[in-house]
C-alpha cells in the first residue's frame, strides 16, 4: 500500500511517501506558499508521486498536518462570529478569569478582550437555565428568544455561531435545540454547541473554545474541502486524513466540524515521527527534542503512549483550549534565536528569534545579531558549506563578527562566547525536560531522547549530559520526521462528559451506562470514517480528585467496565504525581473515551549505507569543552548516508545529513543502526567535566 | 562597566561567569514554578486552586528573596521575605532560632505578615549544621478563627485579636516530625477543618519540595557559586530599575487619593478617608513619603506597613516603570526594590500600631497603588492608567446537613483609560491578581446560584480612552445562609486623567428590583441572608483618561455598537 504523508510548516512542506510492500520511504521538501499553504502541498504530492514512480491515483492514504487553524487564530483571521448563551453571561468570554496574562503590566493587552472572537455586539443572551447537579432544567429555553437571536445575527451578517449555556455538559438539551433553530434561521451558517465541542465544567474556557472552533470553523472547512478536490483533480482517489492535536487523525468531515482540534497538528506529528522511530530499536520511553529555527517543542512518550496535557494547562495563542492535547512544552530557543546583553547588563538568549529574514548573521542577509547558529558555525560544527545540503552557503565571518561583538560586551572571547550562547539555550531546555520528568516522579536517566528539526541534533547530546541521559536517537531522516509521524497516525477521536459524583455516593452502573454510550458514538463516527470496526480499540478513564481539589488526575477503567473499588486506584495516581495520597473521599470529575480506529503505518525503512571510509569527508579543528577546558580538537567530519551500519564512529565527530547536522562531542559515539536510526551513546564517564544543570 | 566586570562585582569571594549566574538564575525561577504548579494542584479550597491566592519564594540565609512562582499573586509573593523577617524578630525575642527539620507556620500582621488569612509556611535549608537558605509558600486561608465565618468581611474587629487565630513564629514539625498539637490547635480554630489543613498540607508538601531543589541546585554549583550568582541576581534586577528611575526627571510629585472608609458609620472621621503620596526622584533612587494619609482606626483597614504598603508600593513602580509589555523581563528577587525608600508616619493608615486590625487591608492599599500611579503620571503620562475601581471579596457561608460551608468571590475592578488603549475591563487591579470562581464550580459545590456575570456596559469613565468597564455579578441564595462583605469604591469614583471623565463607583444592592431593594456600603459585617434573597455586586468602572471629545470615531461606534455607555467627562 502506498501512504503519504504531509507536514506543511511556515518556511517548508515536508512530504514522505510510503511503499509498504517495498519498505520505502520517500521524501520530498518543498518552499510552503503561506497565501495559499494547499498550493505547496498539491504540487508536492505530485512531484513526490513522479519521483517514486507511482501514480496520484495509486496512493491510498494522503495524510496531512496543518498551521492552518493555528495561523487563523495567531492572525485572528476568522469569520463573523455570533455567540447565543444563557441570559446573563453574554460577556463570560471577555471577562475570563479576570485575571491579567501580565501581573506587571499596566499597558498590557488582554487576548480576548482586545482581539475578542466574538464582538460583544454579536453576544445575545437567551432565557435558560440548567442546574447541577444532575442538569435539571430550572428555566425553559425561550426558543422564541433563540430564532430572534438567530435573525438579529444573520442580519449582521454573522457566518459561525457558538451556543454556549452553562452546566450544558450535563444536559446538552438545551445547545442542541438552540443549535436546530439556528440552522433554521440562518442557513448555511457554521454552528458549535460548546457541549458538542468539549462537555467540561469551567464556563470560560468552554465556551472561549466553542467560539475559537466557530470562528474557525468556515475558513478551515473551505481549506480542507478544496484540498480534497485540488487532489481529486490530480487523479486522487484516497480519502485525505487530517493531524490532530491528540496524534490521532481525522476526516476532513470530523475536522472541519471541529477544527479547534487541529491546533497543534503539525508538532503533535513530530511526537508520533519520534516515537516510531525509538519503536525501530525498540525504545518505548522517550524525550521527544524538536529543535527548529524559532523555537522547540518538546514531548515525553512513556510505554502507555504521548503524554497529554491537562485540559487546565492548554491554551494557545493565549486563549484557552479543553481539547485532547499532547502536552508539548514549547521554548522560544531555535538556530535562529538572538544572544545579547540586556539594558542592565545580563547575558540572554531568546526567546527573539531573527526568523528566516534577515535570520543568523551567518545567512548575510542583513542580520547582525549573534544566533544560536552563528555560535554552532563560529565553533565549528557547522559547515558553511553543506548547510540544507549546500543549499545556502553561510557567511563564517559575518557570524565571527556578530559574536565578537556579543563577546565585547560581556569582555568574554569569541569561543567562550559562543559555547555561552549554546550554554544557556541547553540549561533553558534542560530545565524543562526536568520539569515535566523529574517533577512527575519520572527519571529522565530510563529515557532515550530523541532528537530531530533543523537544529535538533546539533544540541541532542550536550542536553543528554546535562540530563544524565546517555543515549540519544536521531531518526532515518531527521528533516522529515513530523511528515513520517503523519505515516504512523491511527484514527482517533474523544468524547468526554463530566458528572461530579462523590466517592461513598457513586452510581457505577450510570457510570458505565455513559461511558458505553461515549464508546458507541466515537465507534459509529470512526466506521462512518472508514475504519474497520473488528479494528477499533477502546480507553476508557475517569478524571478524579480529593473533594474539593481542583485539578483532576486520570484513572483507567478496564474492559470489565467500572465498579466502585476501582476508585481507589487514585490514591496511588496522587502518590506518584504529587508525592502523597490523602485519606480524604475521592470526587470523580470527567468520564472519559478514547476510540482508536488502527491503520496500516510506516514501519522500517531501507537505509543506504558504505564504509567508514566512504562516509569520511575530512578532518577540522573543532572547540570542545574537556574538563571543564575550552580546548581545540582535530574532529571527524562524515556523510551520514554513507556510515556503515553497526560501526561505531568515535568522537569527536560531526556528521553531514542533508537537512541537519548531527553533534558527536568528546565522551560520546556514534552508531548508524541496521533498524534506520543513529544511535549516539555516552561513554560512561568520570566525569567530562561539562556543566551540570538543575 | 562590562557585564564581566560587573559579575566579578559581587560580595561574594568566588567568582562566577555571567552563563553560570544566569543558569543559576533560570534554575530558582523553575524551583519556584514547581512549587506553585504542586501548591494549586494540591489545594482544597477554590481561594487556591482556581483563584490562586498563593505565593511561592526561595530565599537566601538572609532572608532575601530570590525569585518567586510566576503563578503567585504579587500580594502573596511579594511580603514573603518580610515573613522571614518577622520570625527572625519573634525567634530572637524569645531566644529561639531555625533548627534542622524545622517547619514554621507564621501569620502576624504585625510580624511581617500581610494580613491575618494569609499564611506562611516556611522550610529552613541547611546544609550539614548550616542555614543556607529558605523554601517559603504563603497562601490565604478561607476561615482561620475570626469572630464570623470566612476570613474576608470581619469588618466590625476592632483590634487584630478579633480578626483570628495569630500564628507567630509557631513549629508545625520539629526535627522531621509533625508537631501534632499545634495542628490541632489549627483545626480547632477553624469552622472548616478539612479544607483549610488541606491546603496547609499542600503549602507544606510546595515548600518541602522547594527546600530539596534548592539543596541540590547548591550540591551541583557549590555554595559558593549559588551565593555568588544570587548577588549578581539581585544587583541585576536592582540596576534593571535604577536604570529607568535615572531616566526620570528628578523632583518631588504629590497626589491625593481617597476610600470609602466606614460609609454607614456615625462618626465622619471614619467616612472618606484621605492617602496621600509624595513621590521624590533623586538620580537613580525613589523615596515615596505617605505623610498626610489619614490616622490608623479601630476598624480593619490600616495596612500592615510591611507586608501591604511596600508591596503595594513595589508592584506599581515595577509594572509601570518595568512593564513586561515594553521591557526585558526581571526577576524578581530582594535586589529589585532597593532603589526604592518608603516613609508613613507611625499611627496613620498605612503604619498602623500594633493591635490596630488590618484584615482588610487591600481596600486602602489598592487606592495607595492608584495614588502612587496618579503621583507618576506628572512624568511617565505615557505609562500609567486613570484612576482604577478597586475590588470587594465577599465570603459566602452556611450550614448544609449540619456542615459549615465558607466560600470566598473576589469581584474584579477595572483599570483606568491609557494613552492609546482603553482601560482593561473587569480584571484584577494592580498588586492583586488572581482569578475568579467558574460560575459552574459555585453553583456545583455551594447552595448559590450566579445569575449575572456581565459587564457594566454604562459608566465608563469618559475619555479619549475611556475607562474599562466593571462587572455585574449577582447571587441568588439557594438556602438560608449569611454573608459579610469588604471592598471600597462605592462613593469615591475613580478619577480621570488629562481631561477624562471619572468612572461609575462600585454598587452592592441586596434584592434589586423587589420591594425589599436595600443598597448596602461597600464594608458589611456578617448578616444572615434567606433563601432566595439576591445580592447584586457592582464593581467601579475605570476613569477616563484625555479630552473625550478626541474619542476617535472608530471607537465612539465600535462602543456604540456593544452597547457601551461611557460617563459624562
Amino acid at each position: 500500500m502506498l501512504f503519504v504523508g504531509i507536514d506543511i510548516g511556515g518556511t517548508f512542506t515536508d512530504l514522505a511517501l510510503y511503499d509498504s510492500e517495498r519498505e520505502e520511504l520517500h521524501v520530498h521538501k518543498v518552499r510552503s506558499t503561506p497565501d495559499d499553504p494547499g498550493r505547496a502541498l498539491v504540487e508536492g504530492v505530485s512531484e513526490l508521486c513522479d519521483r517514486a514512480g507511482v501514480g496520484l491515483g495509486d496512493v491510498d492514504g494522503v495524510l496531512h498536518g496543518t498551521t492552518v487553524a493555528t495561523n487563523a487564530v495567531l492572525e485572528h483571521r476568522g469569520a463573523p462570529t455570533g455567540l447565543v448563551t444563557t441570559e446573563g453571561m453574554r460577556d463570560v468570554v471577555h471577562i475570563g478569569r479576570h485575571q491579567r496574562p501580565q501581573p506587571y503590566s499596566v499597558m498590557q493587552d488582554i487576548p480576548w478582550q482586545s482581539q475578542p472572537f466574538v464582538l460583544r455586539e454579536h453576544r445575545l443572551g437567551v432565557a435558560e437555565r440548567i442546574a447541577p447537579p444532575a442538569g435539571e432544567i430550572v428555566v425553559e429555553l425561550d426558543e422564541e428568544a433563540v430564532r430572534a437571536a438567530g435573525r438579529t445575527l444573520r442580519d449582521a451578517g454573522v457566518e459561525a455561531v457558538a451556543v454556549c449555556f452553562l452546566f450544558s455538559y450535563l444536559n446538552p438539551e438545551h445547545e442542541e435545540r438552540a443549535a436546530a433553530i439556528l440552522a433554521e434561521e440562518m442557513p448555511g451558517a457554521f454552528i458549535s454547541t460548546s457541549a458538542g465541542i468539549s462537555p467540561q465544567f469551567r464556563e470560560f474556557e468552554r465556551f472561549t473554545t466553542a467560539c475559537m472552533n466557530a470562528f474557525v470553523g468556515p475558513g478551515i472547512g473551505n481549506y480542507l474541502r478544496g484540498l480534497g478536490d485540488a487532489l481529486a483533480k490530480r487523479g486522487a482517489t484516497s480519502d485525505l486524513l487530517v493531524m490532530r492535536s491528540n496524534g490521532g487523525v481525522a476526516s476532513v468531515q470530523e475536522a472541519a466540524q471541529r477544527p479547534v482540534t487541529l491546533m497543534l497538528s503539525g508538532p503533535a506529528a513530530g511526537v508520533l515521527g519520534a516515537q516510531w522511530a525509538g519503536g525501530l530499536l525498540d525504545r518505548r520511553r522517550l524525550i521527544s527534542f524538536d529543535m527548529g529555527g524559532t523555537s522547540t517543542d518538546i514531548g515525553l512518550v512513556t510505554e502507555s503512549g504521548v503524554h497529554e496535557a491537562s485540559s487546565r494547562d492548554t491554551q494557545i495563542a493565549g486563549y484557552p483550549i479543553l481539547v485532547p492535547m499532547f502536552d508539548l512544552q514549547t521554548i522560544g530557543a531555535g538556530g535562529g534565536s538572538i544572544a545579547r546583553v540586556d539594558e542592565a547588563g545580563a547575558f540572554v538568549v531568546g526567546p527573539r528569534s531573527a526568523g528566516a529574514d534577515p535570520g543568523p548573521a551567518c545567512y548575510g542577509l542583513g542580520g547582525t545579531e549573534a544566533t544560536i547558529t552563528d555560535a554552532h558555525l563560529v565553533l565549528g560544527r557547522i559547515d558553511p558549506e553543506r548547510f540544507l545540503g549546500g543549499e545556502m552557503r553561510l557567511n563564517v565571518d559575518a557570524a565571527a563578527a556578530a559574536i565578537d561583538a556579543l563577546g565585547a560586551k560581556l569582555g568574554m572571547g569569541r569561543r567562550e562566547t559562543a559555547e555561552g550562547i549554546l550554554t544557556l539555550a541547553n540549561a533553558s531546555m534542560a530545565r524543562t525536560i526536568r520539569s515535566i520528568t523529574i517533577e512527575r516522579g519520572r527519571d529522565p536517566r530510563d529515557f532515550t531522547l530523541v532528537a530531530f528539526g533543523g537544529a535538533g541534533p546539533l544540541h541532542a547530546a550536550d542536553l543528554a549530559s546535562l540530563l544524565d541521559v546517555s543515549q540519544v536517537l536521531i531518526p532515518p531522516h531527521p528533516g522529515i520526521t513530523s511528515a513520517a509521524g503523519l505515516l504512523t497516525s491511527d484514527l482517533r477521536y474523544d468524547l468526554m462528559r463530566t458528572v461530579f459524583m462523590r466517592e461513598g455516593d457513586i452510581d457505577a452502573e450510570a457510570i458505565n451506562a455513559q461511558l458505553d454510550e461515549l464508546a458507541a458514538e466515537l465507534h459509529k463516527r470512526l466506521v462512518r470514517d472508514g475504519a474497520d470496526p473488528a479494528d477499533i480499540q477502546t480507553e476508557r478513564l475517569l478524571e478524579c480528585r480529593y473533594m474539593g481539589q481542583g485539578y483532576e488526575l486520570r484513572i483507567p477503567v478496564g474492559t470489565e467496565g467500572f465498579a466502585e473499588p476501582q476508585l481507589q486506584r487514585f490514591h496511588a495516581v496522587h502518590e506518584a504525581e504529587y508525592g502523597r495520597a490523602h485519606p480524604d473521599p475521592i470526587e470523580v470529575v470527567n468520564l472519559r473515551v478514547t476510540a482508536t480506529g488502527r491503520r496500516p503505518r510506516l514501519t522500517r525503512v531501507k537505509l543506504g549505507s558504505g564504509t567508514l571510509d566512504d562516509a569520511t569527508l575530512g578532518e577540522a579543528p573543532t572547540a570542545w569543552r574537556v574538563d571543564g577546558e575550552l580546548v581545540e580538537l582535530p574532529t571527524r567530519h562524515l556523510l551520514r548516508e554513507q556510515l556503515p551500519i553497526d560501526e561505531p564512529v568515535a568522537s569527536p565527530a560531526i556528521i553531514f545529513q542533508r537537512d541537519t547536522t548531527i553533534v558527536v562531542p568528546p565522551g560520546w559515539s556514534a552508531v548508524a543502526t541496521a533498524g534506520g536510526p543513529l544511535l549516539l551513546s555516552a561513554q560512561p564517564r568520570s566525569d567530562n567535566g561539562g556543566r551540570r544543570v538543575r | 562597566m562590562s557585564a564581566a566586570e560587573q559579575a566579578s562585582r559581587g560580595s561574594s569571594a568566588t567568582t562566577v561567569d555571567p552563563i553560570t549566574v544566569m543558569v543559576i538564575g533560570g534554575a530558582l525561577n523553575s524551583i519556584a514554578i514547581d512549587m506553585g504548579y504542586r501548591l494549586a494542584r494540591m489545594s482544597y479550597s477554590s481561594i487556591i486552586r482556581e483563584s490562586e491566592d498563593f505565593g511561592c519564594a526561595i530565599c537566601d540565609s538572609e532572608g532575601r528573596q530570590l525569585c518567586e512562582a510566576t503563578q503567585s499573586t504579587p500580594l502573596q509573593s511579594g511580603p514573603i521575605a518580610g515573613y522571614l523577617a518577622g520570625i527572625e524578630r519573634r525567634f530572637a525575642e524569645l531566644g529561639d532560632a531555625w533548627r534542622p527539620g524545622d517547619v514554621v507556620v507564621h501569620n502576624h500582621p504585625y510580624y511581617g505578615s500581610s494580613h491575618q488569612p494569609d499564611v506562611a509556611f516556611c522550610v529552613p535549608v541547611f546544609r550539614d549544621e548550616e542555614l543556607i537558605g529558605f523554601s517559603v509558600t504563603t497562601a490565604h486561608h478561607l476561615d482561620l478563627g475570626a469572630l464570623t465565618p470566612g476570613s474576608c468581611g470581619i469588618v466590625n474587629a476592632t483590634d487584630t485579636f478579633a480578626e483570628g487565630l495569630l500564628l507567630n513564629a509557631v513549629r508545625v514539625e520539629e526535627a522531621g516530625e509533625r508537631v501534632e498539637s499545634a495542628w490541632r490547635i489549627i483545626a480547632d480554630n477553624t469552622r472548616i477543618p478539612r479544607l483549610v489543613l488541606g491546603d496547609m498540607e499542600a503549602q507544606v508538601a510546595a515548600a518541602k519540595l522547594g527546600a530539596a531543589r534548592y539543596a541540590e541546585l547548591v550540591e551541583s554549583f557549590g555554595l559558593d557559586a549559588v551565593r555568588a550568582a544570587s548577588e549578581h541576581l539581585m544587583d541585576h534586577s536592582e540596576r534593571m530599575l535604577r536604570n529607568q528611575i535615572e531616566k526620570l526627571p528628578d523632583g518631588r510629585y504629590e497626589a491625593e487619593g481617597m476610600i470609602d472608609g466606614f460609609l454607614d458609620h456615625p462618626d465622619p472621621t471614619y467616612r472618606n478617608l484621605k492617602i496621600k503620596v509624595a513621590v521624590t526622584v533623586d538620580g537613580s533612587d525613589l523615596h515615596v513619603d505617605l505623610d498626610g494619609t489619614s490616622p490608623e482606626v479601630d476598624l480593619p483597614i490600616n495596612m500592615p506597613f510591611v507586608g501591604t504598603v511596600d508591596v503595594a508600593i513595589y508592584m506599581t513602580l515595577r509594572s509601570l516603570l518595568l512593564d513586561t509589555e515594553h521591557h526585558d523581563a526581571v526577576s524578581t528577587n530582594s535586589g529589585l526594590f532597593r532603589p526604592i525608600a518608603i516613609s508613613a508616619p507611625l499611627g496613620c493608615l498605612a503604619n498602623p500600631r500594633f493591635p490596630a486590625p488590618t484584615i482588610a487591608r487591600f481596600c486602602p492599599g489598592n487606592i495607595v497603588a492608584d495614588t502612587l500611579m496618579r503621583a507618576m503620571a506628572q512624568i511617565i503620562p505615557e505609562r500609567v492608567a486613570a484612576g482604577v475601581g478597586n475590588l470587594k471579596v465577599v465570603a459566602f457561608s452556611g450550614a448544609e446537613d449540619g456542615a459549615a460551608w465558607v466560600y470566598m468571590d473576589i469581584i474584579e475592578g477595572s483599570y483606568g483609560g491609557r494613552r492609546g488603549k482603553d482601560g482593561l475591563d473587569a480584571v484584577d487591579t494592580l498588586y492583586a491578581n488572581t482569578r475568579n470562581n467558574p460560575v459552574e464550580d459555585i453553583e456545583s459545590h455551594y447552595p448559590l446560584r450566579v445569575t449575572r456575570y456581565e459587564l457594566r456596559d454604562e459608566g465608563a469613565g469618559a475619555g479619549r480612552w475611556r475607562g474599562g468597564l466593571g462587572s455585574i455579578r449577582e447571587f441568588e441564595f439557594l438556602a438560608d445562609g449569611g454573608f459579610s462583605l469588604e471592598g471600597d469604591g462605592n462613593a469615591i469614583p475613580p478619577p480621570g486623567l488629562f481631561g477624562g471623565g471619572p468612572g461609575r463607583p462600585g454598587e452592592v444592592t441586596m434584592n434589586p428590583g423587589t420591594d425589599a431593594e436595600e443598597a448596602l456600603p461597600s464594608k458589611i459585617p456578617y448578616r444572615s441572608v434567606r433563601k432566595g434573597e439576591v445580592l447584586r455586586l457592582l464593581a467601579p468602572c475605570g476613569g477616563g483618561y484625555g479630552d473625550p471629545a478626541e474619542r476617535d470615531a472608530a471607537a465612539l461606534g465600535r462602543d456604540a455598537a456593544d452597547g457601551i455607555a461611557m460617563g459624562s467627562a
